[in-house]
């Protein structure tokens, strides 16, 4: 608290100094959060439309870790950072994150302790342990770092609706509309460092006209506020390449050229620059300094739907549970529709009454996949009824818990005038509909449709196919597959109907009159499935046209292998 | 109407904003593609709407082929929809089909054991052209339901059921006997509204080209 006040104080002083400053050709200001404010001439330059606030978070990889407050490792791989380490606190181990990448496990990243026994990221993990055998080494968290960046932007939404990440270490704050609001450029970092702290995430922040050079700004820990676009180069000017992220082979280009900073980067000919190191790299220093735009994907809070229903009886029953399900359903479509979205998985949970025997919690869980995101309530409802009808319960149920999966952009769809087959109107919302249902009840093998192979043999010349409706507009598949485009006159010698798989005439062919035939098919040797067939008609004595065969090979043996329906 | 063939006030009554009450409506219906069969059928086809019964003395014995040319045209339909097979007896050989110019990629094969509720669910849909559905035995109430999910999701419904169910009442609006015949089938008409009273018989090779 005390350090707090002390830094409120400083600031105050410093910006009562830069107003006396302000006639200086750099006008400079320090403010509580260690930022410098640079200035325009004068103070009377151009507003810049943007203003981006960048984050850079050093200690990311070990914060992420969440091992609460250690002593020093605020300061983990920063030496520019402030006196953060609280003393008096025991020392622990020292730490080190390692990541096995390609075999070998190498340190990256390390905290103040570890640093001070000579461990550097690089290392590997081996040669770390001999240098501090005391050495806490931990598997890096990918995931969980992440997760901290995903909190971390969310939190910057109290700033700003313009956030953007910048993995793996980044967070981009678009705060021009928001600087009057927070009190100008020193408030607003102040409390966007704070909220930092509160996540335990210590960040370096920058301000600049564009989010490269913020970006850029911030890596570099020279904690600068630019505001004016004129200011721009000259802030970054003295910074050293490594900042800009390019491969390792164009920095040591550079660096071979005698290249070490921004500033000398920027002076190097447009042309010759853009030849030796690609037109992506000379469109990067243009983002850099504004004259090209720079677009950032805006960071979008992934949210679920939650829902629970206690009922006031034990339900013993599906369609009372589904009554029960309902208003949460609707519920789920008011959330959805407020927000234009739809998702493609629900997830149910049904808590029981608990064991009699050891009161062990039982729960049904229960997934409801849909075939295209949706967000109406009847739909779920339908589709629940299907899938809880065939569930058999365990106990009566006491809790609904309810669950939605990722949201998705809704696709709005304008309702047709007509309704499906009326006039040309579509089957759009009907169809995926329809198989959502059967399949709800039979299963998904149960429901297919079916595509041509080109294949000479005929069991294998058709396929299940998953269903999905060709758009209207699709070319029409070629009238057979290439195995019969090849004979036209031997498409009317296929049958309507094929056995799943060819059945044995065990009387031979004596009850049977040939029609036609034999049409050889001898095939598939490449794949160890090969057919060496004789296919004939023939009619039974019922009438019924078959499309019969005999093996080549011995035992000769005759097969029913189709209907001619 | 026999005494008015031919004459000017004829062509008049034909012309679709002419409504002359029920009972000389013209039934919606689509062609079969076999001259024939489309003479002797009430409308000139099978029924646009509504469910149509084909009584088979065993699956597989042609009535496929009664078929073909509905499945071949109702597949170019824009925008396309589902032409449904209910538990099919044995599988549809795509290659087969595409030779007689059925579209493949629409077909929904469905297989199950309860073939009335999966036809009731696609007639209801509005998502397929045609459904059609191979059947043991029918309840005269189900089949009422299916009659009225025909009406509601405005589509076809063909059911192939045995022989035995011609003793048996049912609201289908049209009920085929299905005679198979060397090259061809004879079909007598059971249930009609309007129609030929005696058989008809068609041959496989009639198929009208501009069906």
């Amino acid at each position: 608290m005390a350090r707090r006040d002390r830094a409120a104080s400083d600031r105050r002083a410093l910006v009562a100094r830069s107003a006396i400053a302000r006639g200086v050709r750099n006008a400079a200001t320090a403010t509580a959060t260690g930022l410098q404010l640079v200035q325009g001439d004068l103070g009377l330059a151009v507003a810049p439309a943007e203003s981006w606030i960048a984050l850079h978070l050093p200690g990311l990889i070990v914060e992420a870790l969440a091992l609460g407050p250690r002593p020093g490792s605020r300061s983990a791989s920063g030496p520019a950072s402030g006196p953060a380490s609280g003393p008096g606190s025991a020392p622990a181990a020292p730490l080190a994150v390692f990541e096995a990448e390609g075999g070998m496990p190498r340190v990256v990243a390390v905290d103040a302790a570890a640093r001070e026994r000579g461990v550097v990221p690089g290392l590997t993990l081996a040669a770390a342990l001999a240098m501090a055998p005391e050495l806490d080494a931990r598997p890096r968290q990918p995931r969980r770092e992440r997760a901290l960046l995903a909190r971390l932007a969310e939190a910057g939404f109290a700033f700003t609706p313009r956030v953007s990440l910048e993995p793996p270490d980044g967070l981009l704050l678009e705060v021009r509309g928001s600087l009057a609001l927070f009190g100008g450029v020193a408030a607003l970092c102040e409390a966007v460092q704070a909220r930092c702290a509160a996540l335990g995430l210590a960040a370096r922040l920058a301000l600049a006209p564009t989010p490269s050079a913020a970006l850029a700004l911030a890596r570099a820990g020279r904690g600068l506020a630019v505001t004016g676009s004129e200011r721009l180069v000259g802030a970054l000017a003295p910074l050293p390449l490594a900042v800009l992220r390019w491969s390792p082979a164009a920095l040591a280009r550079l660096e071979s050229m005698g290249v070490r900073t921004l500033g000398e980067v920027l002076r190097l000919p447009r042309a010759g620059f853009a030849r030796r190191f690609g037109r992506g790299t000379l469109e990067d220093l243009d983002r850099l300094v504004g004259r090209r735009p720079d677009l950032r994907r805006p960071f979008v809070v992934r949210e679920t739907f939650r829902g629970r229903c206690e009922p006031s009886f034990e339900l013993e029953h599906h369609e009372a549970i589904l009554r029960h399900l309902e208003p949460l359903l609707a519920d789920l479509e008011g959330f959805l529709r407020s927000r234009q979205a739809a998702v493609p998985l629900l997830r149910l949970r049904l808590r029981h009454r608990p064991d009699p025997g050891d009161g062990s919690p039982r729960v049904t869980p229960l997934e409801l996949r849909l075939a295209a995101p949706e967000f109406e309530a009847a739909r779920f409802a339908a589709l629940l009824g299907e899938h809880l009808a065939r569930l058999v319960l365990p106990a009566p149920v006491v809790v609904l818990e309810m669950r939605s999966g990722e949201l998705q952009p809704l696709a709005s769809q304008s309702g047709s005038l007509w309704r499906a087959g009326e006039h040309g109107g579509g089957a759009a919302r009907e169809s995926p509909a329809l198989i959502e249902r059967l399949r709800a009840r039979l299963g998904s093998g149960a429901v297919y449709a079916l595509c041509l192979v080109p294949e000479h043999r005929p069991e294998r010349s058709w396929q299940v196919a998953e269903p999905g409706l060709p758009a209207a507009s699709a070319p029409r598949v070629a009238a057979a597959g290439g195995a019969l485009a090849a004979a036209p006159g031997a498409a009317c010698r296929r049958p309507l109907w094929l056995l799943q798989a060819p059945q044995r005439l065990e009387q031979g062919i004596r009850p049977l009159r040939l029609l036609d035939g034999p049409e050889r098919i001898e095939t598939g040797w490449w794949d160890g499935q090969d057919v060496a067939r004789d296919y004939y008609v023939a009619r039974d004595a019922a009438g019924a046209v078959l499309w019969i065969f005999r093996e080549r090979l011995p035992p000769h043996a005759w097969f029913l292998h189709g209907v001619f329906g | 109407m026999s005494l008015l063939k031919g004459t000017v006030l004829a062509q008049l009554l034909e012309h679709p904003a002419i409504w002359r009450g029920r009972s000389a409506a013209r039934i919606d219906t689509l062609s079969t593609g076999f001259r024939a069969l489309d003479e002797g059928l009430p409308g000139g086809g099978w029924p646009r709407i509504g469910l149509t019964e084909i009584l088979v003395p065993r699956h597989g014995v042609g009535e496929l082929r009664l078929l073909l040319p509905l499945l071949a045209k109702l597949g170019e339909a824009s925008p396309p929809r589902w032409i449904v097979w209910i538990a099919p007896p044995f599988e549809p050989y795509a290659p087969a089909l595409a030779a007689h110019g059925v579209r493949v990629e629409r077909q929904l094969v469905v297989r199950t054991e309860t073939p009335l509720w999966a036809m009731e669910q696609a007639l209801d849909s509005g998502a397929c052209e045609l459904a059609l559905a191979w059947v043991r035995r029918a309840q005269p109430r189900s089949l009422r339901r299916l009659q009225l999910a025909a009406g509601r999701g405005r589509t076809p419904g063909f059911l192939f059921r045995a022989l035995t169910g011609a003793r048996e009442a049912s609201p289908a609006e049209l009920r085929v006997l299905y005679e198979p015949e060397d090259a061809g089938a004879t079909l007598r008409l059971l249930k009609s509204r309007g129609g030929a009273r005696t058989p008809i018989g068609i041959r496989w090779e009639d198929v009208d080209g501009a069906a």
